[in-house]
């Protein structure tokens, strides 16, 4: 099955400067892999078998994170920035998807940063999705999926083409080495833009502003004398109503 | 100006909390369950105008029908979709908004109307500011806010939207339930949390006596399940596990984590034991007791069991 892994198109909001006045500096946040591409990148590795693997990432980071799990080729959207409208976002994977070109599965990780650009990827191309996704093996040219759900798992066959949403239960167990580090630099990557890919699609939210929140600090209590912290928190729950 | 609006419910959660915000912009609200009767049955007193049911059973997944949802919500033209953020009931929203070409918001815990626009305040940058959006046109959204009491226990009429040939695309072919304690954990008013500062797993017989002297169910954070083996997964809450909403979550030697802390989000007072001041949870929670919790748990329990 011919794979795209897409990674690296969200900001992680770690990375973000907020100044004294609310506003928000994202200029020294760069494009983030986050746990979940990591995550994805297994998935790929277990249902590509002997077919190809490409990357799609966006923005101008450092590309060859997917090269060094397994891609073999690598296509980033350098003058794409994430967007306030997921949908706008979603809009420039799906356009990097169909640039690529023939793909059974794209493989997303299900990002906390952004739970909606994923599922709009899978909207915008028209393909059937299925998010929270934690494993899937191939079987003949369907794949077997398992998801999460509210009380517990579910195995669901679906057939391709599909969308897979992955979500990490941890960080990335084994890291590339050097090896792969540096293999991945000499393989392939072609850089296009917004232009170039017939990117049309509007953003749909205008953001007014930030502001700091209100404070809300929390009432820490002294716990040096147990007995007497307790009866402290135990008034304070009483009087919030929840004991 | 339309301020109509759906909700699209996959699974049980703050819906009552989801309506009451559809229903702050002034418009009808339709709400498209996707599930058993039960559940729309259950949608249906929450507030609802109406409640369009789209029956699925053991081996038709919600995602499958995702495109007569669609169809069924784009005829009506609606200003806003809502739905809750488990991952069915994404799928079935970026379809709709897909079809409607309207913008996708993320995280919508709130909702006004200014003059023609949708005015949406959020917490963004991990909860360092808030964030204030305006959408022109079509709005598809992640509500996450509260959940309300219901006032009205009135029920809409629930019309069950006629089986269409599925495209079998996709069949579930096996459902696992982790243990029949993760509902409980869900619905649950009162919940105790076990992080990292447990220093062994005999330790924990302490912690479980907190929980039964407060009527509280027991949840972890991941490494207590993955790493360590102490629970099982269906006590794990956090981002890409449960999601619970407590009147009280006690969080013991709990480090507050986003990844932990994003699935305790809608709890209504958060109290933190911990012995590290630096811990981030202090900076996330209602109330903290700064100190050993091996002499503040059993000083709790003790303390509850007589009152």
């Amino acid at each position: 099955m011919k794979t795209v892994i897409v990674f690296k198109w969200a900001k992680n909001p770690q990375d973000a400067r907020v100044s004294a006045d609310g506003s928000v500096d994202w200029r020294s946040a760069k494009m983030s892999v986050s746990d979940d591409d990591a995550a994805a990148a297994a998935v790929v590795l277990d249902i590509a078998g002997d077919g190809d693997i490409v990357g799609l990432t966006l923005g101008n980071g450092d590309a060859t994170w997917a090269a060094a799990r397994g891609a073999s080729s690598t296509v980033s959207v350098t003058d794409a920035e994430p967007n306030a409208d997921s949908a706008a976002t979603a809009a420039v994977l799906a356009a990097g998807v169909r640039h690529i070109g023939e793909a059974d599965v794209v493989v997303v990780g299900d990002c906390a940063w952004d739970q909606m650009v994923p599922v709009s990827l899978a909207a915008q191309l028209g393909w059937p999705a299925l998010a929270g996704v934690l494993s899937a093996t191939p079987e003949g040219d369907h794949l077997r999926v398992t998801r999460r759900t509210a009380a517990g798992a579910q195995v669901v066959d679906v057939s391709t083409p599909v969308v897979l949403v992955v979500a990490a239960r941890r960080a990335e167990q084994t890291t590339p080495g050097m090896k792969q580090v540096l293999a991945a630099r000499k393989k392939p990557l072609e850089k296009v833009t917004t232009a170039t890919l017939g990117v049309t699609h509007d953003c749909g939210v205008r953001v007014r502003g930030t502001e700091l929140p209100e404070a809300t600090v929390a009432r820490v209590i002294d716990g040096t004398d147990p007995a007497a912290a307790v009866e402290q928190l135990l008034a304070a729950l009483r009087s919030e109503g929840v004991l | 100006m339309n301020m109509d609006s759906w909700i699209i419910v996959t699974e049980d959660g703050p819906i009552a909390g989801m309506v009451a915000a559809a229903r702050g912009l002034g418009g009808s609200v339709t709400a498209a369950v996707v599930g058993s009767r039960a559940l729309a049955d259950a949608v249906a007193v929450t507030g609802p105008d109406t409640v369009r049911w789209f029956a699925t059973d053991d081996v038709v997944p919600p995602e499958a029908i995702a495109g007569r949802v669609a169809d069924e919500i784009a005829a009506t033209s609606p200003r806003v979709v809502l739905s809750l953020g488990n991952p069915a009931a994404r799928v079935l929203l970026a379809v709709a908004a897909a079809r409607l070409g309207a913008a996708v918001v993320n995280s919508v815990p709130r909702l006004t109307t200014e003059a023609d626009a949708v005015v949406i305040t959020r917490p963004a940058v991990e909860d360092k500011v808030v964030e204030t959006l305006e959408v022109a046109g079509a709005l598809a959204g992640v509500f996450d806010g509260e959940d309300v009491e219901q006032g009205t226990p009135v029920a809409a009429t629930v019309s069950a939207v006629p089986d269409a040939d599925v495209r079998a695309s996709m069949r579930i072919v096996e459902t696992t339930t982790t243990g029949g304690e993760s509902a409980g954990l869900l619905q649950a008013d009162r919940v105790v949390g076990v992080g990292l500062g447990i220093r062994r797993k005999d330790d924990l017989a302490m912690v479980e006596e907190l929980a039964a002297a407060s009527h509280a169910e027991i949840a972890c954070s991941l490494p207590l399940s993955d790493d360590m083996r102490w629970y099982d997964a269906s006590h794990v809450v956090g981002t890409s596990s449960s999601q619970i909403s407590p009147d009280l979550y006690i969080a013991v030697g709990v480090s507050g984590q986003p990844q932990h802390m994003s699935g305790v989000r809608n709890a209504k007072v958060v109290v933190a034991i911990n012995n590290d001041p630096d811990a981030t949870i202090f900076k996330k929670c209602d109330y903290g007791i700064l100190g050993d919790l091996y002499q503040i748990v059993p000083a709790l329990t003790a303390a509850l069991k007589e009152t």
